[in-house]
């Protein structure tokens, strides 16, 4: 046994010990996170590569933060009444609530379809129903100028920026420009946007290994997701990207992609929406038409009908294709609700605050 | 001892010396080597000039909401324009003797190059300056009518293709509007808010996605590539700068359209036919040396 009393030997232990008290915290912390930094973009590593221009536009916080205030900001709609964050509410994972089906504008105005949630957006190239906008930049823009959105054009929500005692120094901090122009508010709003990651629920924990964050029954409804939705609802993102009619509409008004493609193909086919946070999302559809999950199950099973653009997938053969028994509905509704991420859907970061 | 240190400073400065201009000796003979060869790096400027007509007269434009109405089509529709103008880039010139110039190409939040925009408003848009062309001999030009992919891909961009500062954007299917005539026709009874008589013809679209599963087409893209050769072989240099005056004649673009029908145009397939016509609407009338 060896007995330390002096002080070169008090020194040695003290430095030996620091020494593996810094490499037990250096290995703790290097496999998990690096850097904790809460304003990076960081892939989830279970996601494909982002498609977003990040060689454009890295996150950083003070854009991240200016994104996040504009995006709260009503003075930027025509009469000052409706911000990004009137219809898009953090607990409803960036959807409306259930209470706006389809979403109030300006004077009141109400929009033709149904807020989308906005998630996982640094992994799409086509945004909104029908994928006409082709980057995330430009989505503010159709926001902005829609007549029953914020119905303001573009131009004047840079010039209200500009006249602001605030926002032209905030610029200067977070890009370094003497004066406020239109592709940086677009950065701006795309940084705020683009942490929007939810990638943590409990069917996140089970793909990365932890067995246990899901029950029997939520398994069993994942394997059912997997026999009877996946082909479309792909994971990780839970879609895959692609326009479809899943006969959402009894008759066909609202010709959602082939109004930006022009091809009759097209007619009442919308983008596959992410079932990710579906639980927060209700109603569902573009266009808004069912409250609750079953009633969507049901409408595969049961309430799909022949149409002239109906997905083969959905109904084929003069029926429709998905058949699930009651059970297996209650089983894959129980695995939709492991989509939940309540570290999204709480994530301090996205607050409204000018911090 | 003062004698012998004066000597050796005095060597210290002979050798100096020696050092001294034996570094300005080969300076100069490297700044030599360089004026040699002077046309390698010489560069020189182009202007060119377009200059927009109807048929054969001037295109002018009326305040919005005119009713006198300068032009005739060929069917006999009466119009004026209100706004017109169009999107360049992508510029290459080509000499005789194997000179090329492109002009550069960026698009960024902070700086665009090579994008310009004719826009009939504003006479200091219808001049391009061309800079850095290496010096030679020049007869051909040719240009994108329209903003391409390149444009469009790296999401929000500075000057004429911000939006906020008035560039031509679709914001429900994102992209240019390479070609923009708007004016008014007795012939049209579009109404648009509280304008009458109503042309609209925007015509934009960037992109060919072509399914796989044997289903036509989805978008079209719209930008066209136009060569023109000079009319005469002109010298660029340090001193010289020539300028190629380019015609382009609305006429052409309109080609058969009735206003009648043809007045409100806001879609890639719509725009399609007009677009197809573009090539023949422009035309190297003169260049002067």
């Amino acid at each position: 046994m060896i007995e330390i009393k002096n002080k070169k030997g008090g020194w040695i232990l003290w430095s030996t010990s620091l020494f593996f008290i810094l490499l037990i915290i250096g290995c703790s912390q290097a496999p998990e996170a690096p850097v904790l930094d809460r304003y990076q973009f960081e892939k989830p590593s279970h996601f494909p590569e982002p498609t977003y221009t990040f060689r454009n536009n890295q996150v950083h916080e003070k854009g991240f933060k200016l994104g996040r205030r504009l995006f709260n900001d009503p003075t930027l709609s025509r009469d000052g009444s409706v911000s990004c964050s009137s219809c898009h509410l953090q607990s409803h994972a960036f959807a409306d609530t259930w209470l706006h089906p389809m979403s109030i504008g300006v004077d009141g105005r109400e929009g033709k379809r149904n807020a989308p949630p906005l998630l996982n957006l640094a992994f799409h190239k086509e945004f909104f129903w029908d994928g006409g906008v082709t980057h995330l930049d430009f989505t503010p823009i159709l926001a902005f100028e829609n007549e029953v959105e914020m119905d303001i054009e573009f131009p004047e929500v840079v010039a209200r920026i500009q006249r602001h005692p605030e926002y032209p120094r905030l610029f200067k901090e977070a890009f370094d420009v003497d004066e406020v122009t239109g592709p940086f508010v677009l950065h701006a709003l795309s940084q705020f946007m683009l942490l929007m990651v939810s990638a943590d629920s409990k069917y996140d924990r089970y793909i990365k290994g932890d067995s246990k964050a899901l029950t029997s029954l939520e398994l069993d409804g994942l394997k059912l997701f997997r026999q009877h939705c996946e082909s479309c609802h792909q994971e990780p993102l839970f879609t895959d990207l692609s326009y479809r009619n899943n006969g959402a509409q009894r008759t066909i008004t609202d010709f959602g992609r082939e109004i930006v493609t022009e091809r009759m193909q097209d007619r009442g086919k919308f983008k596959v929406p992410s079932l990710r946070n579906i639980e927060v999302t209700s109603p569902y559809m573009h266009n808004a038409r069912f409250e609750t999950l079953r009633q969507v199950l049901d409408h595969y099973t049961d309430g799909v009908t022949e149409q002239v653009t109906i997905d083969p997938k959905v109904f084929a053969n003069g029926k429709p294709v998905i058949v699930l028994s009651s059970d297996e509905k209650e089983k894959i509704i129980a695995f939709l609700k492991t989509l939940t991420d309540p570290g999204f859907l709480s994530n301090p970061i996205f607050f409204n605050t000018n911090d | 001892m003062p004698c012998k240190n004066q000597l050796s400073k005095m060597k210290k400065f002979k050798s100096l010396q020696y050092i001294i201009s034996a570094l300005l000796l080969s300076v100069s003979l490297w700044s030599c080597q360089e004026s040699e060869n002077p046309d390698l790096n010489e560069t020189g400027e182009m202007i060119v000039k377009f200059d927009n007509y109807v048929g054969n007269r001037p295109l002018v434009l009326d305040p919005t909401g005119s009713t006198n109405y300068r032009y005739t089509l060929p069917n006999g529709q009466e119009f004026n324009i209100t706004r017109f103008g169009y999107y360049i880039s992508h510029i290459k010139l080509e000499g005789p003797n194997g000179e090329v110039f492109v002009d550069p190409m960026l698009a960024s939040a902070a700086e665009i190059k090579g994008y310009y925009r004719v826009d009939q408003s504003d006479p200091s848009t219808f001049e391009i300056r061309l800079k850095d062309i290496p010096a030679g001999q020049y007869n051909k030009i040719s240009f994108n009518l329209g903003v391409k992919e390149d444009g469009i891909v790296e999401g929000a961009v500075a000057g004429i293709l911000d939006r906020a500062a008035g560039g031509w954007f679709w914001n429900w299917n994102s992209g240019f509007i390479h070609y923009m005539f708007e004016g008014h026709s007795p012939a049209s009874e579009r109404v648009q808010g509280e304008l009458r008589n109503r042309i609209r013809l925007h015509l934009g679209g960037w992109k060919n996605i072509s399914p796989t599963d044997g289903t036509p087409q989805r978008f079209f893209d719209n930008n066209v590539t136009i060569s023109l050769p000079f009319d005469a072989t002109v010298r660029v240099n340090k001193t010289m700068r020539p300028s190629p005056h380019i015609h382009m004649d609305a006429l052409q673009v309109i080609g058969q359209a009735n206003f009648a029908i043809d007045n409100n145009i806001h879609t890639p397939l719509e725009g399609r036919p007009f677009a197809q016509r573009l090539s023949d609407a422009f035309v190297v009338d003169h260049t002067h040396q």
